[in-house]
């Protein structure tokens, strides 16, 4: 094959429709549209397989076909031979066609019309480029290569969870252009991810969940996957999963738990990236645009690479060694009684043991993993005026229970860390070395709590 | 017999297909690899018996050569605003001498073509130069359509239009 797959993505992103010719076996042509030429790897597309129709009746009959598609910015015109090979009906690639599927629909006044049936593989035998005109390509917006280095040499730098995670958001602002962004952990024993950090929204949303298979970030986590979208879709859209999750959460709705989810209004380019550890999805990284089309396969192939890396220094910050600082904590737990409680009002804290919820002077904070910890910090506070804590010892704390011994517990506390922030809250968590930290109350508090069913 | 018949091609048909439409044809060549290609203009006989596509034939190099060998042709027809799909078939396609005002033709259904497609945000500038065609390059493809299909999405796609009646 002369001309590489690799070489012409930018082709199969649907900015322009592709064709595709089949014949049958008596000899009889068919031309059809495409909705989707989706790239699998550098020697196979899948095309979507919509409806029972002469293409589909074509190639099962007589496997050979041809499909054309344009450059959307240069105008280059290629020819693809294809030989049809097999029909996928989930997995990964059928859930990334079905989702980029939704926004081209929804694009073209086509939602409710484009179903995905399947994910049909072909062999692609051979790439011919048709003679004719075409127009200078314009410059990149970035050169994702430099940016992608740029990156990788300053997250190499992070010594915590905390920095790598903003340094993460600050590369994709000035190396890729990208302002929409947000980092989610998963909790994959309560299949639902939690906002950890973002950047570019006016509510920062960290603490916002989202449950797992819902839009394209749950959908991507759930697979593995990248899903990325060029339109608008509905379907896939934080505004309606928010929605659902409201609907279907069996939470008293007047506790008002939910932290909405960051989200741009007019989003229109999303893409979601597993970050993983070894074959373990440990969150997502996503980005989006208010501009169509705003991210092709070059941006997912430099995100993946980026969540790959990120991914790596997650894992290698969770076993790192604690510091001289966590040890002496941990030895002597109650050594460093903390100051005093500032005077002023006194903060009522209420703890509701239903799903750890944590409310200050009436107005919700956190819940799960973050608010158990909170509530069991606050009560060591109180027992004995303790300060210091260490990662180790809260990971070993059966109050806190941690779903998953593989959790990532520095993950919860910056999450915890920032609500307080964000809350205003006379309550603050300072990181004091690599694996420890320090309370600091700033009024005297009065901590309630609610058993269960109450 | 065929002539007997009405043609398949009603008026609005007709008028539809000379507009501003995207046009590909596709050929065979037995049960090996379909040829392909887009076409820049259509015309319609005035018995509306017989359709004429234009192309490039530079860029149209494999399906004229599978036309000469057998023939057969279809021609899919959409436009991008509404999505509107009509296809037609045809057994007796043959690769025909220009008539004159084709080359005025598909200048004009580029500008057609193009202008129906700036108000939906696709690169015109694009459009065109996929479609230009030098005029000493420019050739024509005629058939009677046998069998004609709405390919709009949805659930009448692929239901075969009244043949004549």
């Amino acid at each position: 094959m002369k001309i590489k797959l690799d070489a012409i993505r930018a082709c199969l992103d649907g900015a322009i429709p592709g064709t595709i010719a089949t014949c049958s076996p008596d000899g009889t042509p068919n031309m059809a549209y495409l909705s989707q030429v989706q790239y699998v790897d550098a020697g196979h597309v899948a095309l979507s397989y919509q409806f029972f129709n002469t293409t589909r009746r074509n190639i099962l009959a007589n496997p050979h076909a041809r499909v054309a598609v344009i450059d959307p910015e240069t105008g280059a015109h290629y020819r693809l031979s294809l030989q049809y090979l097999r029909t996928e009906q989930e997995g990964p690639l059928f859930e990334k066609m079905k989702a980029k599927l939704a926004g081209i629909a929804s694009h073209t006044g086509m939602a409710g019309v484009f179903r995905l049936l399947g994910a049909d593989i072909y062999r692609v035998l051979d790439i011919e480029r048709v003679p004719g005109e075409t127009l200078p390509p314009p410059p990149p917006r970035a050169h994702l290569l430099a940016a992608l280095r740029a990156s990788a040499e300053q997250l190499c730098l992070c010594t915590d969870l905390d920095s790598l995670l903003a340094q993460t958001l600050t590369c994709l602002e000035i190396h890729f252009d990208v302002h929409h962004a947000m980092v989610l952990m998963l909790d994959a024993p309560n299949a639902r991810l939690y906002t950890v950090a973002s950047r570019g929204y006016t509510q920062s949303g960290v603490g916002s969940e989202i449950a797992l298979g819902d839009g394209v970030i749950g959908v991507a986590a759930r697979e593995g996957t990248p899903i990325r979208i060029g339109h608008f879709a509905a379907e896939y859209s934080y505004t309606l999963a928010i929605r659902d999750n409201l609907q279907r959460s069996g939470l008293a709705p007047q506790l008002e738990t939910e932290i909405p989810l960051p989200g741009l209004p007019g989003s229109r380019s999303q893409l979601a990236v597993p970050i993983r550890a070894g074959q373990r999805v440990l969150g997502i990284l996503y980005v989006e645009s208010p501009q169509d089309l705003r991210f092709g396969y070059d941006d997912e192939d430099a995100l993946v690479s980026l969540a790959g890396g990120l991914g790596a220094a997650i894992q290698l910050l969770q076993h790192a060694p604690v510091d001289a600082a966590e040890r002496s904590a941990s030895a002597s737990p109650a050594a460093k009684p903390g100051p005093a409680p500032e005077a002023g009002p006194v903060l009522e804290v209420r703890h509701y043991a239903e799903n750890d919820s944590i409310f200050l002077d009436g107005r919700y904070l956190i819940k799960g993993v973050a608010g158990a910890i909170l509530w069991a910090l606050l009560n060591d506070f109180a027992a004995s005026g303790r300060t210091a804590f260490s990662n180790r010892e809260l990971r070993l704390d059966p109050r806190i229970r941690l779903p998953d011994i593989s959790d990532n517990l520095e993950a919860r506390l910056i999450l915890l860390g920032r609500r307080l922030v964000e809350h205003q809250a006379p309550i603050r968590i300072d990181k004091t070395g690599r694996g420890c930290f320090e309370l600091r109350i700033e009024r005297p508090l009065a901590l309630l709590h609610t058993p269960h069913g109450v | 017999m065929t002539q007997a018949l009405s043609p398949l091609l009603d008026e609005d048909q007709a008028r539809f297909i000379c507009g501003g439409v995207s046009i590909s044809a596709a050929a065979c060549r037995g049960a090996g690899l379909p040829s392909m290609a887009r076409a820049t203009g259509c015309r319609v006989a005035a018995d509306k018996r017989s359709i004429t596509i234009l192309l490039s034939a530079t860029a149209s190099a494999g399906l004229i050569d599978d036309v000469r060998r057998n023939g057969a042709i279809a021609v899919v027809f959409s436009l991008p605003a509404d999505h509107r799909t009509l296809q037609f078939k045809g057994g007796d396609a043959r690769v025909v001498p220009l008539e004159p005002g084709d080359e005025a033709l598909a200048e004009r259904y580029v500008d057609a073509f193009a202008g129906g497609l700036a108000p939906l945000g696709y690169p015109t500038q694009v459009i065109r130069s996929v479609l230009a065609c030098r005029a000493d390059d420019l050739t024509a493809i005629n058939f009677t359509p046998s069998a004609g299909f709405l390919q709009t999405p949805g659930p009448d796609a692929g239901n075969a239009l009244r043949s004549g009646a």
